[in-house]
Order: structure tokens, then sequence, then C-alpha cells
């Protein structure tokens, strides 16, 4: 199903630990230049930023062709034969993309990805507007799903087709809105939805059993733990149901649900992070152990909001607290062990792109995090006033 | 083939030698399996979660707490990361050094933000600085710098860059919304400070690799200063001429040391200001759509080309 051989792929990973291990001085220059050579392969990448380079201008050109098209023929079509129309340029802008591969080779170098991102808007706009469009609410008959139905499908098969693992968290978002169009019970839809999520969960554990020894692990190991976190974020009302009505500004909250449900949720979101990060931990698996590190935080952070308790100005103080004491306590207790290696893990960095990720990340948001906080030119005004908080309600009235 | 069959091949070839192919199998493996990453990702959630927390209380419990009690905490655990960190610190080295202690550069990073945490809340309350509150800025900036220096830290360097340029008037995430002369003098000037003095301190080989840090600011800074001069009303043409002027030397540097974010700085802003220039000129729906499929497959084959020579190593 994949436009690509395993083997290349294999390829493709070996060269890059190859690098990795050269920067880590685990190999010489001259050993990874010889191995190098021996893992050869046809595939034509690129590094991450002209690959986003490549995907922009390819979205750029694809969008405004299109609209060329439309502006060319102007108000000659009715809104079914527009529909048929991006239905075609789908078709083209995905052949495109099967084309750039199997001639070209490019494998992540962001052409192909612009054009698979292109024939999936064309798709559901296609869809839309070719056999839903004029249809009232009234008329509403199931139908309706057949845009993010569609969607789903197309996503999962670039999945497999591309290998593009961020075509599965797509599909995971279409799905997210399918039970909307089944039921007005947003019971029904919560245990729909992580049925769906379970569902793929359980299938994705059987495949990964399956393949344990092959190349495809980090994949596996995204897909499971982007799953792990859809459930996580279906059960937790309070993150799926009360936040965003918040954003929103539209009415729904958690309460809305039955009791039952409601505290079964609760029950729910404090047994799934110790479950995640379990089997994260025992399967060595990185993506699973950070979705279940960020379960954890998120149950800790919607815990008050669950039980109805007031929140308090001194609660992030106390979680941050925690998280660098857990972090500092974890540390030392593998170091302690013999060789550091406790259980198979080590605080030792073993890669140089760990170190690479943290730096950008950390300086990045070092220039961010330090406008949040530093003086500001406010001395002028009179009015400013500590205060607030006076009836234990966290200083929620307070106008610093 | 998978990697460990590759390891055996190279190891009975003696292109690696049994111990190297011990080690890399292992690691392959995922044994061990490091957790460097994730405990330091936490640390720094922590530490930011942390301090927002702390600015939180302080703000809104000062009154209850009184003066005495916030300037007291915040200035003991002021005390207390310092001298962690002037207490445990290695020895200066003009070269990049490695921190004494897993959790040393974090400690340091926390005692700079309650220091900017504290500044703000003496001013706030006291204003003692009153319309010459900037001065905070610019001796946060200082400190920062030193802290960054002394103990190789990019973390308090990032935050003494974007105290300068609080300083200078500007906000490194957001240009603000009165764009004017004044700001993009500032910006300049800015740029011109940083980025000889970045060049400077690496030419004498002082903390070299903070070079990158430093370009990396200097050329977002830039880049947006250029680009305002592009939108604005006037001397659009002389602003455009000094974004094309950057744009080169971006591309050549980025192309020249392989650091490919000033490619991409390059053919973003570049691609900003030249659509600009033109699409002020059109007003058909057609040639400016023409124009974006036209000029999206121009760039397209300029990157392909660069990707080609340049842009496999990343």
């Amino acid at each position: 199903m994949s436009l690509y051989d395993a083997s290349a792929e294999q390829a493709l990973r070996i060269r890059r630990l190859l690098r990795d291990w050269a920067g880590e001085g685990f190999i010489t220059d001259e050993q990874c230049q010889h191995m190098e050579q021996e893992t050869a392969c046809d595939l034509r990448t690129t590094n991450i930023f002209l690959r986003l380079l490549l995907l922009l201008f390819t979205l750029i050109i694809v969008g405004a062709a299109a609209g060329l098209f439309f502006a060319v023929i102007g108000s000659a079509t009715s809104e079914r034969g527009a529909g048929v129309c991006l239905l075609f340029f789908a078709a083209v802008a995905y052949a495109g993309a099967e084309l750039a591969v199997s001639r070209f080779r490019l494998y992540r170098y962001g052409i192909e990805e612009g054009l698979v991102v292109c024939a999936a808007g064309f798709l559901c706009a296609g869809l839309q507007l070719a056999f839903l469009s004029g249809r009232g609410h009234a008329s509403w008959d199931g139908i309706e799903c057949v845009v993010p139905l569609a969607g789903a499908a197309f996503s999962l098969w670039i999945w497999r087709r591309f290998g593009l693992t961020y075509a599965f968290l797509a599909a995971m978002l279409f799905v997210a809105v399918l039970p909307g169009y089944w039921t007005a019970s947003r019971l029904v839809q919560h245990l729909i939805l992580a049925a769906f999520y379970a569902t793929g969960l359980a299938a994705i554990a059987t495949l990964r059993s399956r393949h344990r020894s092959g190349g495809l692990e980090d994949t596996w190991s995204f897909i499971e733990a982007a799953l792990w976190l859809g459930v996580y974020l279906v059960i937790n009302l309070q993150l799926s149901s009360s936040l965003p009505a918040r954003w929103l500004g539209i009415a729904g909250s958690a309460a809305q649900f039955p009791r039952a449900f409601y505290w079964s949720t609760w029950v729910l979101i404090w047994c799934l992070p110790p479950i995640v990060l379990t089997r994260g931990l025992r399967r060595k698996d990185r993506f699973v152990i950070a979705v279940g590190a960020a379960v954890a935080i998120l149950t800790l952070v919607s815990n008050k909001p669950y039980l109805g308790w007031p929140r308090y100005a001194w609660d992030p103080m106390l979680l941050g607290a925690l998280l660098a004491g857990v972090s500092v306590s974890v540390r030392r207790w593998v170091v302690r062990a013999p060789g550091g290696i406790r259980h198979g893990f080590t605080a030792e960095r073993l890669s140089g792109k760990h170190k690479e990720w943290l730096n950008a990340g950390t300086v990045a948001a070092g220039l961010a995090v330090h406008e949040t906080i530093a003086p500001v030119p406010e001395s002028p005004a009179p009015e400013f006033h500590y205060g607030g908080g006076d009836s234990g309600g966290g200083g929620a009235s307070s106008d610093f | 083939m998978t990697i460990l069959v590759r390891l055996e091949q190279w190891k009975e070839q003696g292109t690696i030698s049994p111990e190297q192919y011990a080690r890399l199998a292992g690691l392959c493996r995922g044994d061990p399996f490091s957790v460097f990453f994730e405990l330091n990702v936490l640390l720094y959630a922590g530490v930011l979660a942390f301090i927002g927390g702390l600015g939180l209380t302080v703000s809104t419990w000062s009154k209850q707490l009184g003066d005495f009690v916030v300037l007291t905490i915040l200035s003991a655990i002021l005390a207390a990361c310092f001298w962690y960190c002037f207490s445990r610190a290695n020895a200066w080295s003009p070269r990049e050094t490695a921190s004494p202690s897993a959790i040393f550069d974090y400690v340091l990073y926390l005692g700079s933000l309650v220091w900017s945490v504290e500044l703000a809340y003496v001013e706030a309350r006291f204003q003692l600085l009153a319309e010459h509150w900037d001065v905070y800025l610019l001796a946060t900036a200082g400190l920062f710098f030193f802290l960054a220096y002394r103990f190789d830290n990019r973390l308090v360097l990032s935050l003494a860059l974007s105290s300068l340029a609080g300083w200078f008037g500007l906000t490194i995430s957001h240009w603000p919304p009165h764009q004017d002369a004044t700001y993009r003098e500032s910006a300049f000037v800015y740029c011109l400070i940083v980025g000889g003095a970045g060049a400077l301190l690496s030419r004498l080989a002082v903390k070299p690799h903070f070079l990158g840090t430093y370009l990396n600011v200097v050329a977002n800074v830039m880049f947006w200063t250029l680009l305002s001069g592009v939108f604005s009303s006037q001397s659009r043409s002389a602003w455009f001429l000094g974004l094309l002027a950057a744009c080169g030397a971006s591309l050549a540097w980025g192309l020249k040391r392989r650091e490919f974010a000033f490619v991409a700085y390059a053919a973003i802003y570049g691609y900003i200001g030249f659509s600009s220039l033109i699409l002020r000129e059109l007003s058909d729906d057609t040639a400016i759509l023409g124009y974006f499929v036209v000029t999206g497959l121009a760039m397209i084959a300029l990157l392909v080309v660069i990707a080609r020579r340049f842009g496999r190593k990343s």
C-alpha cells in the first residue's frame, strides 16, 4: 500500500542514526561516511526549513490556480458545478502527489505533502458543494456526514500511502465531528467518539505487536500516542466540553451531563494516566510516555474544575514545584543506580537531536516568556492597585 | 534490512569494533533508553508553571501579604537561586562549557525570572524610577548578559536579548500596532548593536556558540523592520532595496553555513515584501491569482535547486 519501499525508508532511518551517532562521538566521521555509502537510497529528502517552504509555496500555487480557474470561468458555474470542478482538482492534485513520489522519488519534501493537503481540502469542499449545497437543516437526513467521513477515509489513505503521520491526526479530527451528525445527545457523542478511538487503539496495539522488529516503530508509537490522547480528551469533560464552550462563548458545560457519567469520567481521567505511562515505560515508547505525562498534568489541572473547588493563584506554583520535584527525583533515582542505568533507563543524553530540540525550544520560549513578566511602562497610572482575593476567590476579582 | 542486521554486518566487516557494535545495538534496542529529554522538558515546564504562579500570587495577594513579605519571599528565592549557581559554577571559560549539574541551567533561569517578577513588583508598587522605568530593562539586560556569559546559558541569553529589545522599545514577538519611523530607527540600532556585539564576541572566541542565537534574533527584527518600511507609505523603494540586500545576505549566510533557517527567512520575508509591492499595483483578481501561481512556481524552482545543491544535510 505504501508508495515507499520499506528498505528505502529503513536506509534513510539508518543514515539519520549514523549522523546522530557521529555527532555524539559514538562513531568516527570516517566510519560514518563509509557506512553511509552502504546505505544509499534513491529517495530525495531535504531539511525541515526547505521542506516547510516547499510545502507553503505548493499550497499557494495550487490554491491560487484553483482560484484562478474560478475567476476565469466566473459565475458560469453553479454551486454544484463548482463542487464537481473541485473534485476534479482533488483528483489532479492527488495524481500530482503520486507522480512526484513515483517519478521524482520525493520523500517528506514538502511538494508532495502540499499536493495531498490540497487534495484533501478540495475533496471535502467539492463534496460539500456538489452534493450538499442548498440543503437546509430541515432536510438533514444523515447524508451530511459524508464530508467528514470522506475526509477521514482519505486522510487514513494518505497516512498509509505516503506515510505522513500527521494525516492520521487529520483523520482523528474528521472522526471527532462525525457523532455530531448522528445524534444530538452530547453524552452519546462522547461515547461514540471514545469507542472509535478505543477501537483504533486496540487495532494499533495488535498491529504493533506484529511489527515489533520492523522499522515503523516510531510511526506506530506516534499513532498510539495520538489515540491515547484522543481517548483522554474525549473522556475529560472539562477539557472537551466546558473549555471549548467557554472559549466559543456558547452554552454547554460538563455539569449538563448525567451525574453518573460525569463522575465516571472523573474516575477515568485519574485511571488513564498511570495506564498510559506504564505502557509507555514498559515498551520504552517515547511518544506514549510523553502523552502519559501530558495527560497526568492535564488531570491535575482539570481536577479542581471537575470537583467544583475554587482555584487559587498559587495553584500553578504548586504544580510547577511538583513537576520540577518529580523531574529531579526521577533523575536522581536513575543516576544512583550502578552505571547510571536503572531498569534499562538512563538520564544521560544519548542523542544530539534532543539537545537541539531543547536549545531551540527553550530559547524561543525564553524570548516570549520574558515579555509577559518584564516591567512595563505603566508608571504614570496612579490607579494601579494591588488587591483582590480577599474572600478566598483566588483573587479572581483583583485588578493587577 | 534492519539496523541491527546492518550493524552485525559492519562488525563482521571490521567497520566498527565489537564495543561499538554492543553500544550501538543497545541504543537501537532502547537499552539503555534515555529519558534525558523528557526530564528536561518536565523541569522546564515546572519552572515556567512555578514562575507563572508566583507572579499571579504576588499580583493578587500582595495587599494581604504586604510589601515586606512579598519582597522578602521574592528576594529569598532570588538569593537561593543565585547562591546555588555561584557556589556550584565551574571556572569561567570563553569556550562552551558543560553545566555542573543537570538542574543548574533551570535554577539560573528561575532566578532570572524571579528577578524580573521582583522588579516588575517594585516598579508597579513604588514607581521608584517613574518615567525612567526603562532603566530597569537596561539593568536587567546587563545582568542577564553577565549571567549568560558567566554560566554559559542560552536560556538567559534569550532573556537578555528580549530585555534589551524592550529597552529599545521593541517587543520581539509582535510589532507594535503603531508602526512608525521611531520604532524602525530603534530596531535598526538594536540590530546593529546586538549583531555587532555578537559577531565581535564570536570573533574574539568568547562563547562563539552564542552567535546563532544573536543572528536569529537580529535577522527577525531586521526583516520585520524592513518589511514595515516596505508596507509604509514613504520611501518604499529604498526600504525594498534594503530588504533585497538583507535577503541576499541572509541567503548567502544560510547557504555558506548550512543554516537553512536563514534561507527560510530570506525566502519568506523577501516574498512578502516583493508581493506587497506588486500587489499594490494590481486590482484584478485574475492578475493577482496569476501572480501567485507564477511567483509560487518560481519560488519552488529556486528552492528545489537550493535543496538539491545544499539542502540534504539538515
